[in-house]
């Protein structure tokens, strides 16, 4: 019997990582997942509108968790910034009974609904580990990874409460999720680390460095690529990587992939996409 | 009649227990020694008592003939005493060579032989009692009391502790000398052990007429009514006639040293005080000089909570080493078993005893020391405070590193100086503007704000670290020019309390505005995701943005970006990244994405994993060139897009 959750794709997956979009739903089949969209969703705040109005933030996402809690459904996101934008509005409603009335009050007159904390906000990653199984995902797999992974995390979601039973600082589900899936993880020590998304724009030459660190401590440490937790950090690891290299004088040069292509692609999906990676990875070596 | 002035356990105590059974008022047998209790000696503490504490109040005539009991019931006859027959001492010759009696504290000997006639009758003139009454809310105070009766004890003095909770106001009057430590809760309330006290006091009105009394008053001066449950008291007991011996102490939340300089003036004044009520403030000088013999000593011993046991945890421990002299560094790695309560500080004091001598560590105090941070199994944490159960598992790797963003000196040592410097640069100390405004006790100039303010205030400044969080920020190890949120949380503690002076306030905002300030930080989900004062830091800092953009007009990227973001998910509720690469980078910034190669990874295919080559071509051709791929260069609407504008334009006009 499929498992029923509500789709919050994020700020980047029907924009500029539409590859993302493209591994979930043949993923989510295969793995007895049944993905309800929410087609009223809008835009989290993405923690930029958060610095003008917080509140404004808060509004937004609790009108996203109300719809989806008036399907009876949690969210599952493929980001882990949203995933963490969503955590922090839930942490905030529980902590601050009267703003969270407050704030419900003007979702409820502008849409009609209110966020009453039932609907949770669920990750790709801790959905798979603790709710799917990493039984179920091994049993599903039909081209093994067969390459050196490292998993990259980022800071949004890896805080208490956001990261599900996993530990925030030194987690493993990633390399859990890698290893049932025919890869081998690779350990180095900057997986949790910020490459300093939201300030990619603005901020440019301490991103760059930040960036690049993440990408040679991983390379260094024998990965053949990165796998991210998180839709907004793959820009800075995979199109700026050339020039964080250039910037912090480093290796960065190697392939990323989201985590929603790793699974889609070892449970059998685009196999050609996944040769494609693979040559990149084997080959090419970025 | 046998009156002993002190008794003392030598070594080799074989614990049999002889003087125990004997004798249980004055001796108890640990694992180890026996020891005498502090019930009975004039110092208050319990040890074998070899620097010769005399014997307190009538002990050592009620069980004068016991102790003799035991010592001679002793098989190894390591117990010894002194006699004192008509105020002489007489020392048991075999016993107690004369070094010994000359090495005793100064204390001990005053009360067999130094002294004046005067001070030495009123050291041993009946009633040398003294009652200290504490109110506390969350414990400071009471923590103070039982510091205080330590102290108490080295000028002759009995002290008990009282909770004021359950205190019979009808025997206030009884106790001749009172101390009172208590703290404010709220706005200016008594705290909550107190309320029912000073409600009976208020009403019945005792007359404590012969009473002498000091008050200690511990509050935040950030708050209007600052420490009024004490200035409460102080009126209240000379209302009701009894005599003030020393002026009551206001200490502000850095109790501490207000404390020690009150109970130095406080207790050898109330020591003074006789059987009778009258204070003898001619023996003052003598007092505190009597007094002062065995400070030392009385303030030593173990005040911090107990800990809760745990069982011990196999585990390895991985060590980052740095030697400066060979710019070598590396890592240890040590298998060892350790209590699950002991703290990383402990672990590496046990390494460094141990193990390797020479492994360098900031040490802390036990409590959180500021500057005791490390990096462990990817925490920052402090590590005089944090458990190592709290870090890892049976059989698991506990990684100790240096804290990130700072030059490591030494193995797990870093240089703070860098932190010192830019808070000694950023000056968020208070300088106020001349204001009338309410005055405290001693007479110094109080500014005033709303409850909320200072509920704020205080909320924002309760960090245990500001070291610590430094380290916190990821963007703070790779931006040697970002000042850091440990001081820019300090500066913005400062702008938005109200007593700060404006020409202050408008250096603050300039320099937490600057391209250094709170702009140079990445990410603060980094920071955030460091428990409380990893949220309280990135939640003022974002609030500090917030005020920013308002006074800049958005202006600048970090202005439009916010601007654009906003607007674009306004307009469709979505995040138009076209508008915002547009917006944010502008034509210069777009170029140099061409040039920097982010445009060729995306068109050669280096990207993504098979998505349409047109997409890379559009990416590289359409606006804004060269910023990678925006399948969507004009967002379509969400459904029911009428209820994000609405909502827009209920909370933030501004977009």
């Amino acid at each position: 019997m499929a498992v029923k959750i509500a789709y919050y794709p994020g700020n980047a997956a029907r924009a500029a990582s539409s590859e993302v979009e493209d591994c979930i739903q043949p993923l989510c089949k295969t793995l007895g997942i049944q993905l309800t969209e929410i087609p009223k969703a809008s835009s989290d705040g993405g923690n930029i509108i958060k610095q003008s109005s917080p509140k404004l933030q808060h509004a937004l996402v609790a009108r996203n968790l109300a719809l989806a809690e008036s399907k009876g459904l949690d969210v599952l996101t493929t980001c882990a910034t949203s995933h963490g934008i969503m955590c922090d509005t839930i942490d905030e409603f529980k902590e601050d009974r009267s703003f969270a009335n407050h704030v419900n009050n003007i979702v409820a007159r502008t849409s009609g609904i209110e966020y009453n904390g039932e609907s949770q906000s669920r990750h790709l990653l801790h959905f798979l580990v603790e709710e799917i199984g990493l039984e179920k995902v091994r049993d599903a797999v039909i081209n093994p990874l067969r390459l050196n992974v490292a998993a990259y995390y980022g800071s949004s979601m890896q805080r208490s409460g956001a990261c599900g039973d996993d530990d925030p600082f030194m987690p493993t589900y990633m390399e859990q999720l890698i290893t049932a899936l025919g890869g081998t993880p690779v350990e180095y020590d900057l997986k949790c680390q910020s490459v300093g998304a939201p300030s990619l724009l603005t901020i440019n030459k301490p991103v760059m460095r930040m960036t690049a660190a993440v990408l040679s401590d991983a390379k260094s440490s024998g990965a053949d690529l990165i796998v991210s937790a998180c839709t907004i950090s793959h820009a800075n690891l995979d199109s700026y990587q050339s020039k964080a290299g250039k910037i912090a004088r480093k290796d960065t040069t190697m392939p990323i992939l989201h985590l929603a292509e790793m699974v889609a692609f070892a449970l059998g999906h685009y196999p050609d996409r996944f040769a494609q990676l693979r040559t990149r990875a084997l080959v090419i070596g970025g | 009649m046998t009156i002993v002035a002190k008794v003392w356990i030598e070594e080799d105590c074989i614990t049999c227990d002889a003087c125990q059974d004997i004798c249980p008022e004055v001796f108890i047998v640990s694992d180890d020694t026996s020891k005498i209790l502090a019930a009975v000696r004039m110092d208050g503490v319990l040890d074998r008592n070899v620097g010769g504490a005399a014997m307190a109040g009538s002990t050592g005539t009620d069980y004068g003939e016991m102790i003799l009991e035991a010592a001679e019931a002793c098989p190894v006859e390591i117990i010894k005493f002194e006699l004192q027959t008509d105020g002489a001492v007489e020392t048991v010759a075999e016993v107690a060579p004369a070094a010994e009696v000359a090495a005793a504290p100064a204390a001990a000997v005053a009360v067999a032989t130094g002294g004046s006639d005067e001070l030495q009758a009123l050291l041993g003139g009946g009633d040398r009692s003294l009652a200290i009454l504490f109110g506390s809310q969350t414990g400071n105070a009471a923590g103070l009391a039982e510091k205080t009766a330590k102290l108490a004890a080295n000028y002759g003095l009995v002290p008990t502790v009282y909770d004021m909770d359950g205190f019979d106001p009808a025997s206030l009057a009884q106790h001749k000398r009172t101390l009172i430590i208590t703290s404010t809760w709220g706005e200016g309330e008594m705290p909550d052990n107190a309320e029912s006290l000073w409600q009976s006091v208020s009403a019945q009105a005792p007359s404590l007429s012969g009473v002498s009394f000091s008050i200690c008053a511990i509050g935040d001066s950030s708050y209007d009514e600052f420490c009024k449950a004490g200035t409460d008291w102080d009126e209240k007991y000379v209302e009701l006639g009894a005599n003030k011996v020393h002026t009551t102490q206001l200490c502000d939340v850095d109790f501490d040293t207000p404390w020690g300089q009150w109970v130095a003036e406080a207790l050898p004044m109330i020591a003074c005080v006789d059987e009778s009520g009258t204070l003898q403030e001619v023996l003052l000088d003598e007092m505190i000089a009597y007094g002062s013999g065995s400070g030392e000593e009385a303030v030593e011993g173990d005040f911090t909570p107990g800990v809760i046991v745990q069982e011990d945890l196999s585990i390895t421990l991985s060590l980052f080493r740095y030697c400066p002299e060979a710019a070598d560094s590396g890592w240890d790695t040590i298998a060892c078993a350790v209590p699950g309560h002991a703290t990383v500080e402990d672990l590496l004091l046990a390494v460094q005893q141990d193990v390797d001598g020479s492994l360098a560590f900031r040490r802390g105090n036990s409590n959180g020391s500021p500057t005791s941070g490390v990096r462990v199994n990817g925490r920052t944490v402090l590590a005089d405070l944090v458990q190592i159960s709290d870090l890892v598992n049976e059989g698991g790797v506990l990684k100790v590193e240096p804290l990130p963003g700072y030059p490591v000196v030494r193995d797990l040592v870093v240089d703070y100086s860098s932190y010192e410097s830019s808070r000694s640069a950023s000056e968020p100390w208070m300088k106020a503007d001349p204001r009338d405004g309410h005055t405290l006790l001693n007479g110094s100039a109080m500014g005033t704000m709303e409850a909320a303010t200072a509920l704020t205030l205080h909320a924002m400044g309760d960090v245990v670290s500001f070291q610590l969080l430094q380290s916190m920020s990821d963007t703070f190890a790779y931006d040697s020019d970002y000042m850091g949120p440990g001081i820019l949380l300090q500066q913005w503690n400062r702008c938005v309390d109200p007593r700060t002076g404006e020409s202050q306030r408008d250096a603050l905002m300039a320099s937490i505005g600057s391209e250094h300030g709170v702009w140079a930080e990445t990410d603060f989900t980094s920071v955030a995701r460091y428990g409380s004062d990893g949220r309280t830091a990135s939640k003022a800092l974002n609030t500090a943005r917030g005020k920013l953009l308002n006074s800049t007009n958005y202006s600048g990227p970090h202005g439009r970006l916010v601007k654009w973001y906003g607007r674009s998910v306004k307009w469709s509720g979505n995040v138009n990244e076209t508008t915002l690469y547009r917006q944010v980078l502008g034509p210069v910034g777009l170029l140099s994405n061409i040039f920097d190669g982010v445009s060729a990874r995306m068109f050669l295919g280096f990207t993504r994993t098979g998505a349409p080559p047109f997409r890379s071509l559009q990416a590289l051709l359409a606006p804004p060139a060269g910023i990678g791929k925006i399948p969507n260069m004009i967002n379509s609407k969400v459904v029911a897009h009428h209820e994000v504008v609405s909502l827009f334009n209920e909370i933030d006009q501004r977009f």
